[in-house]
């Protein structure tokens, strides 16, 4: 279920990207579940036109998904009605196409970037468009450029950064549990969370079809003076399967519709961040070891994958790939890989390590918390949430008091600060002791609450950080500046969007990793 | 000279009958044993009036017949215990405490020693440190591998140093396989400053009253103006 913060975030950056309609449309959306034209028009309050042209918008952006469902009319008829459904996740990846377009730049070169940026510019693009966006940005436009298009575009279908669009309307058979259409309780929240599952997966394609390159005809001329041997039955079967081929190449470039596949760029991000976090922990060559493991992992593009797997061979040939890794023996991989805690299986001969990604994950998810304590809370408090954290069961003060030599009156303080900022449950427990009734309080840290209120946290920052970029913008603009003062808010301004992108990395390791 | 008289038999080893006051508050006292009781519930429990019972503690506390001690968890109450008991721990706060208080400047320089063999050594166990602290005679007072323990104990909490199961092998290799070992923490010690805690929001107290248009926004927001010098 998303919260409250997280869709005034979504909000917010549909409306900085799309205006204030468009916006209105989404938050109806994000806020009351799927919905059909006229029920948005009716909760907007804007004309039948204003909300399919919002509609088209962000379905041309991915940030909304048709399907059809069967519902149920006058004298038992049955009709098809078409739902609109928010998808909140591709709308927070809005805030992360730079990130994205680093990430292509890296690993294919600046051409490849720049198809991506009209892809994520335009939300979904033919291949056809493409080239055109493409070639008018250069002179004019001469076949070898459209083969070096080609190729690069190749190389992004190819890398899986790109992807053919999903189904536009897929339809989705009516489950058996529905909750009756009236009620708009907790229990339609969690029909929303299941439906919008069923529509997703009921929408997406398979990983051949999407990733499914355009085939590549070409106009040889050798091609056509062969044509003159052959006999009469050939060539007219030989025209009639060319044609075929030219007829799909023409399609495939001019209809099929591709866009970024985001499940690719969250892995990426994930990558870096295990890697990263590895690295601080445990060394240089570690955070070499882990890429490589992922690297050569056989669920590379998967990014809900919670461990990953890869043989000894493939590990050491990405290591020795690296220039850090380049002179490492095949020991310390192997004493590297043990020091991650990775489990070893033999199969057809070969070794194979599996790590889990998970653990590094929480890791993180739990440092992250465990800062926003010392910061907030101090070093007292820090130390008896970390306590709490490993203890995951209920813990009598003096006990935490006793456990963490804080002193007794400091640590009930403490306690107390944390559980009325939600961060700890308490439970108070009378306890019979030499003819006196004392009351006595168990503490417990939940762990699922507190990351969901971490969370919380960073989307009401992020929404934050949007909002004061956006004034530090408009304060730019107002006349009789000095430059010292326009020069201080643009410091301002590089400050706070960087902010901004480290704090999403920050929600994606509690939302999408 | 005159006959000196034969002493009583008991009259070392009984001492004078208590005054009738002074008797019950002494019975309600020592039926605590070494939880105590406070002068309130001693006045409850007996129903004498306030004068009676601060006359009858100031002279059992002159006859040694008991003690006043301080209650970790209330040190302004006044809390009695016969002095054939000890304060049990609930009352004392433990090893660590004296007079009611957290001896925080033993712990910090228990904390400053063990931190420093740790340091020098690769990975050690609990014992070794022990051993090297008593042998090191650094320490004017006796200190227990418990307390040691618990010393260290809070050292993995604040992530100065790393507790670890040996492996038997590779940098475990002298510390048999199974035993808990310790070592100072790699890369950064301690916790790196995060992503929410490092933007103004992240820490501010007032998180909860913040809205897009309220009084308390980001338009307005003090912390944001401080954070980036934009006071003008």
């Amino acid at each position: 279920m998303i919260s409250q913060d997280g869709v005034n975030l979504a909000v917010c950056v549909i409306t900085a990207h799309f205006g204030d309609l468009v916006a209105k449309v989404c938050s109806c959306l994000l806020k009351r579940g799927s919905l059909s034209l006229q029920e948005i028009v009716r909760t907007t309050e804007f004309s039948n036109s204003q909300v399919k042209n919002c509609l088209l918008v962000l379905i041309q952006h991915n940030c909304v998904q048709a399907f059809s469902v069967p519902r149920g009319g006058a004298g038992g008829a049955t009709k098809t009605v078409t739902q609109y459904m928010a998808l909140f996740d591709n709308i927070l990846h809005r805030m992360r196409f730079s990130k994205f377009l680093a990430i292509v730049k890296g690993d294919l070169g600046v051409q490849c970037e720049t198809l991506l940026q009209g892809i994520l510019g335009y939300g979904r693009l033919t291949f056809d468009q493409l080239m055109v966006r493409a070639t008018s940005k250069q002179s004019e436009g001469s076949s070898c450029n459209v083969d070096v298009l080609r190729k690069n575009f190749s190389k992004l279908v190819h890398g899986h950064y790109v992807e053919r669009c999903p189904r536009p309307e897929p339809f989705i058979a009516p489950s058996e549990e529905a909750a009756p259409a009236r009620k708009r309780s907790s229990k339609f929240r969690e029909e929303i969370l299941s439906l919008e599952q069923q529509v997703v997966i009921a929408a997406s394609l398979t990983d051949a079809e999407r990733f499914s390159e355009i085939p590549n005809t070409g106009t040889d001329a050798s091609v056509t003076e062969d044509k003159q041997d052959v006999t009469v039955g050939d060539k007219r079967k030989f025209e009639s399967t060319e044609l075929d081929e030219e007829t799909e190449a023409t399609i495939s470039e001019t209809e099929v519709l591709w866009r970024a596949n985001f499940q690719k760029f969250v892995f990426c991000l994930k990558k870096k961040v295990c890697v990263a976090k590895v690295r601080s922990r445990k060394g240089l060559d570690a955070g070499v070891v882990l890429e490589a493991i992922i690297e050569s992992s056989e669920q590379e593009c998967d990014s809900s994958k919670i461990y990953v797997k890869a043989s000894m061979d493939s590990i050491l040939e990405k290591v020795r790939g690296k220039p850090d890794g380049i002179s490492m023996t095949l020991e310390l991989v192997r004493g590297i890989l043990e020091d991650l805690d990775c489990s070893s299986h033999t199969e057809d001969c070969n070794v194979y390590y599996t790590i889990e990604l998970q653990c590094i994950t929480e890791s993180c998810r739990k440092d992250e918390v465990e800062s926003l304590i010392l910061t907030k809370y101090g070093k007292e408090a820090f130390r008896i949430f970390g306590l709490l954290n490993r203890k995951g069961s209920p813990v009598e003060t003096d006990q935490i008091s006793d456990f963490t030599l804080v002193d007794k009156k400091v640590a009930q303080q403490v306690l107390y600060n944390l559980w009325k900022d939600d961060f700890l449950s308490m439970q108070k427990v009378s306890v019979e002791g030499t003819g006196q009734r004392r009351e006595n309080f168990l503490w417990k840290l939940n762990k699922k609450s507190s990351w969901n209120l971490v969370l919380n946290h960073l989307y009401h920052a992020a929404l934050n950080l949007n909002q004061k970029i956006t004034h530090v913008v408009e304060q730019e603009h107002e006349a009789l500046l000095s430059e010292e003062k326009l020069k201080h808010l643009k410091n301002s301004r590089t400050i706070l969007e960087l902010s901004l992108l480290k704090l999403d990395d920050a929600i994606m390791i509690f939302h999408d990793f | 000279m005159l006959p000196q008289k034969r002493p009583h038999p008991d009259s070392k080893s009984k001492p004078p009958p208590l005054p009738e006051a002074e008797q019950k508050i002494y019975t309600s006292i020592k039926s605590k044993q070494s939880m105590g009781i406070w002068t309130a519930d001693i006045k409850r429990e007996t129903g004498l009036p306030n004068t009676v019972v601060t006359k009858a503690l100031k002279s059992l506390q002159n006859k040694n017949l008991i003690k006043d001690v301080v209650n970790v968890h209330n040190r302004a109450k006044k809390m009695f215990m016969a002095v054939e008991f000890e304060p049990s721990r609930e009352i004392s706060g433990g090893s660590w405490y004296t007079d009611g208080k957290l001896d925080t400047e033993l712990i910090n320089a228990l904390k400053r020693v063990c931190l420093r063999y740790i340091a020098e050594h690769k990975v050690t166990t609990m014992e070794e440190i022990s051993r090297s602290i008593e042998a090191s005679r650094v320490l004017n007072v006796p200190c227990s591998m418990q307390q040691l323990l618990e010393i260290v104990r809070t050292l993995v909490l604040d992530k100065e140093i790393e507790e670890f199961r040996s492996k038997g092998a590779g940098e475990f290799a002298r510390v048999p396989s199974g035993k808990t070992c310790y070592r100072i923490s790699r890369g950064k010690v301690g916790t790196e400053a995060g992503y929410l805690a490092s933007v103004p929001c992240g820490v501010c107290p007032r998180i909860s009253e913040c809205t897009p248009d309220g009084v308390i926004s980001p338009k307005t927001c003090v912390y944001y103006n401080k954070w980036l010098n934009l006071d003008f």
